[in-house]
């Protein structure tokens, strides 16, 4: 689903090239969920946002879906993203002047599908807020806001769902929930996973982790760790 | 669809709001505002076009051949014909000299004809409109020719050969005008009755009018098309009066009153643009969230950016509609207050006040909303993941020129007066550059000044530094606001002193001229019987104009120019009298100077001056009492016609017409009820001449009352939009400042430590921002006093103290109270919030 093959990533910053991500490669079948863990800095959303073609490498190719999208427009990126991609994130990024059933729809809303009002709420059941839907985003708690994201992202039945640190603003119980909710989704959809995470807990309920190192440490594909 | 969906989820929460209002005020101001000036612009032509009796006259020296006339009413326009000229009257024992105006039925197509039955009734309810003009065989007079002619009202006075009986007491015929007339007293005949009357002979001086009005329902353009063909008919005899030669000093007030509603409109206009700019540079801060997630979706750019052209186009939309409401509620109760003076008419076609509102909606949204937006489809998507993402925002520079140019094309379009424009638009550069070379400065300054400062001191001084962007941003909204506020104040408070000064309880309403000297102590002795006073008496010769420059004035020239042809008023003075104003030339010094030098200098009116086309240093032969006096000139002098005094067209310096016979003058107040002194006055003194301004001062009042109305409502206007203005820029770090409040929260600081930041952190932006609107404001008033009121510059020590006190007063609190529930939420809750 996913091919990252040799893959750095530097920036400018200050007229001093940093290096975020040097000479990656990896793989993510159909279907896999795959945990990358590391400490803060170490590039993991980088790497997230690369292999979502959220943004290009310096060096070497991703495709997504078989899609080469290294050598795509960022216009032809945002169609292949559109079409495949579904993201949850740290911070939920729910539009606050929206309500839960309008964060959830307006995504199909923009992609023109078929009644978005009965998807979203649809799903929105399925997170189990039925009394919330007209609720706005201030009117809920942390863990409720992260299940209005989750519902928002599998309701575009995404291919592959990208969750940058999805329970990191949550405290141990609602994370644990909505971990258990988010892989009970992805089996419900067979939905591709890659979960950005330091916590052990959630990297341990994927089907592969990889551990990026703190700084610019090269991190070799064989490091990869593989569980069944 | 999807747009209008997210635009009214938008406005539930809030993001657009300041952007809406902001909008809607512009065009608020715009529609209501620009058409008032409209209908103040109308009743100021109708109130000229009464002083003409009609919409245009043709006068002229001999008889107007009856085509042109009939080319009029071909044309469909209202006609009536109408003569002037000098004639003995006589009744048994007495003769006099009248000013007789000759009218037919239709007379006057513009204004009033009033009459009285009562000779000299201080009673105004005395005083009738009429319909139309006496019938043949009768006669309307002034009043003081009855004493005159010791006749009464129902008595016959002879007029060459046939007898006219005095019907009624002619009060005022709307083309009198109030200046001087030296002819006698003025009687109104039916045209019918010259003729038979065979006082016009062979070489009579006769005036022939044709005056001219169009139907209220028909096109304007048909009077205009009539003026180009009469223009191209005309013979040396003939000339075209149009009604912007109206009563000076009523034009002015009026006129004065038209710009300052022109210029709160302005104001009021340019304040909603600035708060719209800075609420869309808002807007555009809040939607990179959005953005960020749109583009995440797969949102392709030019579906974001025609998301959001068409979120502007309805935000236009909306806000234009609304505006559009307000405004029409606005000008409504404009015109309720001005409604005696305004006249009733018709609502305009309802859809030119859609388009202007419309038009000013989308220019607005072009110019200040698009290019704070107009970056947002090119936000790269890693800002989903990344907060900390430089935005390339179009740059401020560039946006700065933006906006400016667009509150320029906005001020130009709106007011089409460009010094107007140029003023206000200096004023805003002024700010603009000093916020950013002073403001910078001092926000350095207080960075270092705070590492000698504890507690909340220390944080706030070293905030104004730490967002210094957004602070100059802020600086800037508060500065020009509160300048803004500055100017119109001080117009607004010179405009209406002065209209006070002139309608001052002593304001003269009557001139006495042709006083001769010997008649002098005992006319002042009977105005002190009545306890009444003079302005001062005034001495003048009358003297007419033979040569310019050693040659003899043609007859056709005097044919041309009415100032040739009549009697001059010739006075002298040493100073430059009060509310005169040199334009060319200089001043005469000592007297002595003056005598020992062989030329005898002379000033003349400056607008008189072009009419002849004179200039310094001509030469000017005048006849007075038969004897040629020389004189060249050596200033044109401009005159101020709201204060009521004598004015004279030529002055002398003192001495030099000493030889000549002189007359006197003065202008004096007489209350109505004192109003029967002209009865005696007139019985001793025949030949002193009265003109009488109380009825058009009472005009005027009643005008500048209604205007001032006008003014008080329009200020009140122009406050909501500074309010705005300010609202929009403390919103502007409103978020930042919840966050970092949330935080000193969280490590325990406590709410009076917050808020005392806040406070000293809005105050010191307050008293900076009224520093620097100070010193724009100075600069914007001098123009606007100077380029738009013709009044002298004056330097405002007051703004000085009331910008900053005011500034520090007002953001400090409004600033305070806006975060204040930063400091009352929990701040986990504020957190979450972010
Ligand atoms: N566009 C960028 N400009 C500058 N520095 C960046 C940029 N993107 C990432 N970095 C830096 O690269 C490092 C890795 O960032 P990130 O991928 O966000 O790490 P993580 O998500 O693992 O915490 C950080 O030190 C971050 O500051
Ligand atoms: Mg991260």
């Amino acid at each position: 689903m996913i091919h990252v093959s040799n893959v750095s990533k530097k920036v400018m910053v200050l007229n001093a090239e940093l290096t975020i991500l040097e000479s990656l490669s990896l793989k993510v079948e159909t279907g896999e969920s795959l945990a990358v863990i590391g400490p803060s800095g170490s590039g993991k959303s980088t790497l997230l946002g690369l292999m979502a073609g959220l943004d290009v490498p310096s060096t070497g190719t991703v495709h997504i879906a078989g899609i080469n999208i290294t050598e795509m427009s960022e216009e032809s990126r945002a169609s292949v993203r559109s079409e495949h991609v579904g993201f949850v994130f740290q911070s939920f990024h729910l539009l606050q002047s929206l309500t839960a059933l309008e964060n959830v729809s307006l995504p199909l809303e923009l992609k023109n599908s078929s009644k978005p009002e009965s998807t979203a709420n649809h799903y929105l059941k399925r997170v189990g807020l039925k009394d919330r839907m007209h609720h706005y985003p201030r009117q809920l708690s942390g863990g409720e806001q992260q299940r209005v994201a989750l519902a928002r992202a599998f309701a575009c039945r995404p291919n592959i769902l990208f969750a940058d640190e999805p329970t990191g603003n949550l405290d141990i119980v609602t994370g644990e929930a909505i971990n258990n909710l988010l892989f009970e989704l992805n089996r419900e959809e067979g939905t591709t996973l890659v979960i950005v995470t330091h916590e052990q807990s959630l990297a341990s309920l994927c089907s592969r982790q990889l551990h990026l190192k703190s700084g610019q440490n090269f991190t070799p594909v064989e490091e990869m760790k593989v569980k069944c | 669809m999807l747009v209008l969906q997210n635009f009214l989820r938008g406005w539930r929460g809030g993001q657009s709001k300041l952007v809406l209002a902001s909008l809607a005020l512009a065009v608020a101001v715009v529609t209501s505002v620009a058409f008032l000036a409209d209908r103040v612009e109308k009743a100021l032509i109708d109130e000229s076009t009464a002083f003409l009796a009609a919409d245009l006259v043709l006068e002229s020296n001999s008889l107007i051949e009856p085509r042109l006339s009939a080319k009029a009413r071909e044309m469909e326009l209202q006609t009536s014909a109408m003569m002037t000229f000098v004639s003995m009257v006589y009744s048994n024992d007495e003769m006099h000299l009248a000013s007789v105006r000759a009218i037919d039925e239709r007379y006057p197509l513009r204004g009033e004809l009033s009459y009285s039955m009562f000779p000299f009734s201080a009673d105004s309810s005395a005083v009738k409109v009429a319909e139309s003009g006496p019938p043949s065989g009768e006669t309307w007079v002034d009043a003081r020719i009855l004493p005159l002619l010791k006749i009464g009202l129902g008595d016959y006075l002879e007029f060459g050969d046939i007898k006219l009986r005095v019907s009624r007491v002619l009060i005022e015929e709307p083309d009198s005008r109030g200046s001087f007339s030296f002819y006698g007293a003025r009687i109104l005949i039916n045209i019918d009755d010259v003729a038979p009357a065979g006082v016009i002979l062979e070489g009579s001086r006769v005036k022939y009018k044709l005056l001219i009005a169009l139907r209220d329902d028909l096109n304007p353009t048909l009077l205009s098309n009539y003026r180009e063909w009469l223009a191209e008919r005309l013979t040396i005899h003939q000339r075209i009066i149009d009604p912007e030669m109206a009563e000076a000093s009523i034009a002015d007030s009026i006129d004065k009153g038209r710009k300052f509603l022109l210029l709160s409109g302005s104001v009021g206009l340019v304040l909603s643009a600035i708060a719209l700019a800075l609420a869309s540079h808002q807007f555009a801060v809040d939607e990179v969230m959005q953005v960020g997630l749109f583009k995440s979706w797969g949102l392709s750019r030019g579906r974001i950016r025609r998301f959001y052209l068409v979120y502007g186009l309805v935000i236009a939309l909306v806000g234009a509609t609304v505006g559009i409401c307000i405004g029409a509620a606005v000008q409504e109760i404009l015109v309720l207050l001005l409604s005696e003076w305004l006249p009733i008419t018709l609502p305009r076609a309802g859809l030119m006040p859609l388009l202007i509102g419309l038009g000013t909606g989308l220019f607005c949204v072009i110019g200040f909303m698009l290019p704070a937006i107009w970056h947002l489809p090119n936000l790269p998507p890693m800002t989903v993941l990344r907060k900390d993402l430089l935005v390339h925002s179009v740059a401020r520079a560039y946006r700065g020129v933006i906006g400016m140019l667009t509150i320029a094309l906005l001020l130009v379009w709106y007011s089409e007066n460009l010094l107007l424009s140029a003023s206000i638009l200096t004023g805003l550069l002024v700010i603009a550059m000093a916020v950013a070379v002073i403001g910078l400065i001092l926000f350095r300054l207080s960075k270092w000044f705070s590492k000698f400062l504890g507690g909340s001191w220390r944080l706030a001084f070293a905030n104004l530094w730490r967002r210094r962007d957004q602070n100059l941003i802020q600086l800037f909204g508060f500065s020009s606001a509160i300048a803004l506020l500055l100017t119109m104040a001080v117009v607004r408070t010179s405009l209406i002193d002065n209209w006070k000064l002139q309608l001052d309880e002593d304001t003269p309403n009557h001139f006495l001229i042709n006083v001769a000297p010997y008649e002098l102590t005992g006319a002042e002795a009977l105005i002190k019987e009545y306890s009444l006073d003079t302005a001062g008496w005034y001495s003048m010769v009358r003297g007419r104009l033979r040569e310019f420059n050693g040659e003899e004035i043609t007859a056709e020239r005097r044919e041309k120019h009415e100032s040739l042809r009549r009697e001059l008023n010739l006075s002298w003075a040493q100073n430059l009298p009060t509310g005169n104003s040199i334009v060319a030339g200089r001043w005469w010094g000592p007297s002595s100077e003056i005598l020992d030098s062989a030329d005898v200098p002379v000033s003349i009116e400056t607008d008189l001056a072009d009419e002849l086309g004179l200039s310094l240093g001509d030469r000017l032969t005048f006849s007075i009492g038969g004897l040629n006096f020389e004189a060249t000139i050596a200033s044109t002098r401009s005159l101020s016609w709201d204060n009521m005094t004598p004015n004279f067209y030529f002055l002398f310096p003192e001495g030099v017409l000493e030889e000549f016979p002189r007359t006197y003058m003065t202008s004096l107040r007489i209350p109505p009820v004192k109003k029967l002194i002209l009865n005696d006055l007139l019985r001793s003194y025949p030949t002193i001449q009265v003109i009488e301004l109380d009825r058009i001062i009472e005009r005027i009042e009643k005008i500048v009352v209604q205007i001032t109305r006008g003014v008080e409502v329009m200020t009140s206007i122009i406050l909501i939009c500074g309010v705005l203005v300010m609202f929009s820029a403390i919103s502007l770090s409103m978020s930042e400042r919840f966050h970092e409040s949330a935080i000193l929260r969280t490590i325990g600081s406590s709410r009076r430590l917050l808020l005392s930041i806040q406070l000293i952190e809005f105050t010191s932006l307050g008293i900076t921002a009224g520093f620097l609107a100070s010193l724009g404001a100075e600069i914007a008033i001098a123009m606007v006093q100077w380029l738009l009121f013709d009044s002298a510059w004056a330097f405002h020590s007051w703004i000085w103290i009331a910008g900053p006190t005011a500034g520090g007063l007002l953001i400090g609190t409004l600033g305070t109270a806006y975060s204040r529930q930063s400091t009352t939420r929990a701040p986990l809750e504020m957190l979450r919030k972010l």
